[in-house]
């Protein structure tokens, strides 16, 4: 009864924590419409030049396959974009004192750092919805199931990048070199993965393929390429499906255990630089 | 006394090589409203945030009715409210839902926190900038949000750090009343402040902090009687005060005469100045006026830190 009672009020944090993330959303407008319209220029208008220009080098993938390819790549992309983007306003919060304030409050740090983790990846994921509709509607899928599963996948993943995030801007406790990280990230994983690339071609280039099949950017364009088109994308993705999956849930736990050990033990306030 | 409340133990806090706590020891005892009291950079704020946990000892340990902050954080922060100096918010926050959020953590349900919330907001002026950003609040008004957030919390440990620093004098009164009731209900109350006024109106015990280490605690009464000579007695005569009358009055302090006012320096003032009437009224001297006044805090705290500090200061 006691211990049912304590999980009761750890999920009560867990949801309050989220309900933090979310109010903040809510107030970067400008932000999300900034993003959204990058992304329908990107897919609307060099999409489909893409599409033409990599068929013409034949992959073995038609035009409008390589479309849908390139337009869930696209997707995660500014998916870990917009999770890795988090790192700015944990930063913003550390110098502002709201993460010494949350230190204070009557909660497990283990829970914090998990409610965190799990309210940055929801608002993330919740950001990136209209983009992940208008994917849906330009490859011409509406396969529901597809659609759960893939939006569940997405929100695995970006808890999962949330934590990494969580994790290294406290950790680092520095404006500049919070900037430095996430750029760096940002601009390796995105080039070094399958999502303008089909792992098929980049196979001629080891270094790459092996960049590629560790970054977990991959594996997520992959995964939901699979649940759209699976007989067609099958033989050109990085790993098979069981794998891929294995792989982010796999993050999933690796980052928020992290996330919670390096909180509970390691995080205290004070020293942002 | 009552129970420890809180206990500092040997606490040392280093940023880097600054050493901003330097081994300090205190015991705080369960309903008392406990001051820190030390110029700026003294090391409160940094003693306040290791109390909270928000800081983790370098070494030695706070323990909260028992439990320390080191290995039992959990339980300590379940006792623990704080009203941080600088207010905690981002510019895009606004007070009625940071407070909102802040009273179900600490746990009330929806519908009590939305009670508890707006009857504090109400109470203490804040109502009307319920949803204005913080940018666009006054100092004195953030203030007030630190502080809503403990009253709305009433844990059993309350600290407020500079709780009136840019507030208005009304409403600091106002403040330091429910500060009060905040005890009168059962919290322990721990205030750091370098407001001299605010430490002797609010505080019933002080710990003097200068530099990182604690060098006096008391009631405000023990603190004074610290100072030597540090009451004084002002005579007014009902005649000139000669020679004479100033050697007679010499064994009880330094004295000093002008025209028919004598001034003499003692300890425990109030009881020396019974004597002094006795010895005037004998040898027929008489006394139209007799004042007897205690040292400030502020005579204190600057015979404690030393004339050091005076130099520093001025
Ligand atoms: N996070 C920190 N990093 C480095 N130095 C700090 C930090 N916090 C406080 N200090 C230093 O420690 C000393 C004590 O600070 P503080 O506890 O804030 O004093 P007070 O509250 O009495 O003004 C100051 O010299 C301050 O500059
Ligand atoms: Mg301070």
């Amino acid at each position: 009864m006691v211990c049912m009672s304590s999980l009761l009020k750890d999920l009560r944090y867990i949801l309050l924590l989220v309900q933090w993330d979310l109010m903040k959303i809510v107030r970067r407008v400008i932000f999300v419409a900034m993003r959204a319209t990058w992304f329908v220029i990107q897919v609307v208008f060099f999409g489909p030049v893409i599409a033409h220009m990599v068929n013409a080098r034949g992959i073995g993938l038609d035009v409008s396959s390589y479309y849908s390819f390139y337009l869930l790549g696209v997707y995660t992309s500014i998916l870990f974009t917009i999770t890795a983007s988090r790192a700015y306003d944990i930063a913003e919060e550390f110098e502002e004192g709201i993460i010494e304030y949350q230190l204070s409050l009557p909660m497990n740090r283990k829970i914090l750092a998990l409610g965190r983790a799990i309210g940055s990846g929801i608002a993330s994921t919740l950001f990136t919805l209209p983009m992940f509709l208008t994917v849906i509607i330009l490859a011409k899928e509406f396969d529901l199931l597809a659609i759960v599963i893939s939006i569940v996948s997405a929100l695995i993943f970006s808890i999962a990048i949330s934590g990494f995030v969580l994790t290294t801007t406290l950790s680092i406790k520095s404006s500049d070199a919070t900037d430095i990280i996430m750029g760096v990230l940002d601009a390796i994983l995105v080039r070094l993965s399958t999502i303008f690339y089909p792992a098929v071609i980049l196979k001629n280039i080891a270094p790459y393929y092996y960049a590629a099949i560790i970054n977990p950017l991959s594996h997520l364009a992959d995964l939901l390429r699979i649940f759209y088109s699976f007989e067609e994308f099958r033989e050109i993705v990085i790993a098979n499906p069981e794998a891929m999956a294995s792989y982010i849930l796999g993050l999933f736990i690796g980052f928020t255990v992290l996330a919670m050990y390096v909180i509970e033990k390691k995080i205290e306030g004070g020293g942002w630089r | 006394m009552s129970e420890k409340a809180v206990e500092i133990i040997n606490l040392v806090k280093r940023f880097g090589n600054f050493v901003a706590v330097d081994d300090i020891s205190l015991t705080i005892y369960g309903g008392e409203i406990f001051g820190l009291l030390g110029p700026n950079g003294s090391g409160k704020t940094t003693t306040l945030l290791t109390i909270a946990t928000v800081y983790k000892p370098t070494s030695g340990d706070v323990r909260v009715y028992g439990y320390s902050v080191v290995s039992d954080g959990d339980k300590v922060r379940k006792m623990v409210g704080i009203a941080f100096q600088e207010s905690k918010a981002l510019g895009i926050d606004k007070p009625y839902d940071l407070l909102l959020w802040h009273a179900k953590v600490v746990g009330y349900s929806g519908e009590e926190a939305r009670k508890v919330v707006k009857d504090v907001m109400e109470d203490l002026g804040l109502w009307e900038h319920r949803n204005k950003y913080f940018y666009q609040l006054s100092g004195g008004t953030r203030k007030k949000v630190e502080i809503a957030k403990v009253l709305i919390q009433k844990p059993k440990v309350a600290i407020f750090d500079e709780p009136t620093a840019q507030v208005d004098v009304v409403s600091k009164h106002y403040l330091w009343d429910k500060i009060r009731e905040l005890k009168e209900e059962g919290s322990t109350i721990i205030i750091a402040t370098n407001d001299m006024f605010e430490a002797e109106r609010m505080c019933e015990r002080i710990a003097i902090m200068y530099k990182g280490k604690v060098k006096a605690v008391g009631t405000i009464k023990e603190l004074k009687d610290l100072v030597p000579l540090g009451d004084t007695i002002e005579l007014e005569l009902a005649s000139y005060a000669d020679q004479h009358v100033l050697d007679m009055l010499s064994r009880f302090g330094k004295v000093q005469g002008l025209g028919n006012k004598v001034i003499i320096y003692v300890n425990r003032g109030e009881e020396v100045a019974v004597d002094i009437i006795d010895v005037l009224r004998r040898s027929g001297v008489k006394v139209a006026r007799i004042m007897v006044k205690e040292p400030s805090l502020d005579d204190v705290f600057f015979y404690i830190a030393g004339a050091k500090l005076k130099e520093e200061i001025s």
